[in-house]
């Protein structure tokens, strides 16, 4: 679902970032008042699963790939102001470092992701839970809120995908970027979602949540435990499976639908390279498409993986650090 | 001007603290070992000619960095940023040569090595430091000055921060470094400097201290350190191996 450079307009990207502005600035003010300091580095672990969630890409039939994100997960586990922080940044190092996602869509992409994502997730599984007041209610609740709101996101990227043929043509009527327009991004993209990509979101957020609730309920938001100042060591050994589990995702070949490369695109169908694709913005990035040349794949998705983990806890336990040392205590968290 | 005395001494004295309270406990890698690894690590990612051996190392250091206490890591990092904002602006024209990579390859490079040496200066207390450079084979008047300046750093930390006291303490207004008599302080720090050598050299003299450092810890060789000594060699295996593949590339 990662929109890459030139797909969408520099004016779609540059609304679609003015209308994540506020929701950045309300999520930052709302997880600096009601977040406990201790839970501040948490944001962390919550961001290092949704990167490895979004390592792990699953093949459709028809030659296209898709991942879960894990939105909703954190949103349970942390809130959803906290997982739009958290997917965010994720999102930011993973376009960044890995180039998977455009700089100028980064926007959009945090539309998607990270706030529509974990915001419905999150009040359709509250809402459930609150009406089936029971362990099981907690678990149905995330299960249907992270299908939820995966395939909400998704609509939100078939829509912007496929508005763009509409607004952005040159004089000969070819589209300037993405070529294919609504008739074809929604039902395509929700084919996807509906299906395998959903149930893919669902099985790790339950998953993880099942998992989590056992290992480390201090971390989740519903159970009211103060949170320790100390990761778990089932939480850190999960985390290190993960990382070494992602070259599973190089199993699915084919490129996902919507994310091919300026010389992939022409042999999808319309038989032509839009011309903003051609001339448009190119960021170069350290690790692109999570591969070092030369390299077998599988030692180049470990070591992103590595560093991906290990950046975004990184940040915020700085970010931990200087909330910490403006409140009135100190956070002192491992 | 106190305050960042004061920084510089309570740090040189958590380290002595620290290491009083790990007497006794000496279960961790050798420091000698420890040092050795990360010149290892340093000189290796300098050399490599292949950016895969680089993102390894920074992977691996990265993943000890997140590991480290949240205060920890502010002050971790900030010697490799500073040193790596330095070397962009220095490496920037290659961007504008067709050469991006360039830039990002000596920037991760640099980062990486300093990142390094900041987390062995993390991990290792300053007196570990100058007993391993003793093990390493230093010449023992390098490690002898070492010592001597660490030492004589927190004696006049401390000498300096009574006088700059003395003065915030005697001054009305705003203290800068202008009106606050730099020059004096300085002075009499130095002039102070002078006669704690003087007297330093002749206890030394009394005690017949000859400059040479013995190392009285007792450390054993452990599974720890054979842990250390095999990631050493799997890393210069790796190393060697990348080289080899750069070498078939080209």
């Amino acid at each position: 679902m990662h929109i890459p450079e030139n797909y969408l307009s520099p004016q779609t990207c540059a609304v679609m970032t003015a209308v994540m502005v506020p929701v950045w600035i309300m999520s930052v003010r709302k997880v600096s008042k009601e977040l406990p300091k201790e839970k501040i580095p948490m944001l962390g672990v919550g961001a290092a699963f949704s990167f490895l969630g979004m390592m792990f890409n699953i093949p459709l039939p028809g030659g296209t790939t898709g991942h879960a994100v894990g939105g909703t997960l954190i949103s349970l586990l942390i809130g959803p102001y906290a997982s739009c922080i958290a997917v965010s940044v994720a999102l930011l190092l993973q376009a960044l470092i890995f180039g998977d996602g455009g700089i100028l869509s980064f926007g959009a992409n945090c539309f998607n992701m990270a706030f529509v994502l974990p915001f419905v997730g999150y009040a359709i599984s509250s809402l459930i839970a609150k009406h089936v007041k029971s362990e099981k209610g907690r678990f149905i609740g995330a299960a249907v809120g992270s299908y939820a709101g995966i395939n909400a996101a998704a609509f939100c990227a078939a829509v912007e995908f496929g508005i763009q043929p509409m607004l952005f043509r040159d004089s000969s009527g070819s589209a300037l970027y993405c070529p294919y327009g609504l008739n074809i991004s929604i039902p395509v993209m929700m084919l996807g979602h509906l299906t395998l990509f959903g149930i893919a979101e669902v099985v790790y957020t339950v998953a993880v949540y099942a998992f989590m609730r056992k290992a480390q309920p201090s971390m989740l938001a519903d159970t009211g435990i103060k949170a320790k100042k100390k990761t778990s060591p089932a939480v850190k050994l999960f985390l290190a499976a993960l990382i070494v589990a992602t070259p599973l995702g190089l199993l699915a070949e084919g490129t996902a639908w919507g994310e091919w490369g300026a010389d992939e695109i022409a042999a999808t169908g319309i038989g032509y390279t839009p011309a903003g694709m051609l001339n448009g913005f190119e960021w170069k990035t350290l690790i692109p498409d999570y591969a070092v040349s030369g390299m077998p794949e599988w030692i180049g998705y470990i070591l992103s993986a590595v560093i991906g983990v290990a950046v975004l806890v990184i940040v915020f336990k700085l970010i931990a650090g200087i909330v910490g040392k403006n409140g009135a205590d100190e956070v002192y968290s491992r | 001007m106190n305050l960042q005395i004061m920084k510089m001494l309570r740090r040189l004295l958590r380290s002595d603290a620290e290491l009083n309270r790990s007497r006794g406990k000496e279960t961790q890698v050798h420091p000698a070992l420890r040092m050795a690894a990360a010149f290892l690590f340093v000189i290796l990612s300098a050399v490599s000619v292949n950016a895969i051996f680089t993102i390894a190392v920074l992977a691996g250091a990265l993943l000890m960095t997140a590991m480290k206490k949240a205060r920890e890591i502010p002050e971790l990092l900030k010697a490799p940023a500073a040193a790596s904002l330095l070397s962009l602006l220095i490496t920037l024209p290659a961007v504008f040569l067709g050469s991006p990579a360039t830039m990002l390859t000596v920037t991760m490079k640099v980062f990486t090595s300093v990142l390094i040496l900041a987390l062995l200066n993390n991990h290792l207390r300053w007196q570990e430091m100058t007993a391993a450079f003793g093990t390493l084979g230093m010449p023992q008047i390098f490690v002898f000055t070492l010592d001597m300046t660490m030492r004589f750093l927190v004696i006049l930390g401390r000498y300096s921060n009574e006088i700059l006291e003395a003065v915030s303490l005697r001054r009305i207004g705003k203290k800068t470094w202008k009106n606050a008599g730099t020059g004096g302080v300085l002075g009499s720090t130095y002039l102070h400097a002078v006669r704690a050598a003087e007297g330093t050299s002749e206890a030394q003299t009394c005690r017949c201290f000859r400059g040479e450092y013995k190392n009285y810890r007792k450390y054993r060789f452990g599974i720890r350190d054979a842990g250390m000594i095999a990631l050493m060699a799997l890393v210069t295996a790796f190393f060697i191996y990348t080289c080899v593949l750069a070498a078939k590339a080209s």
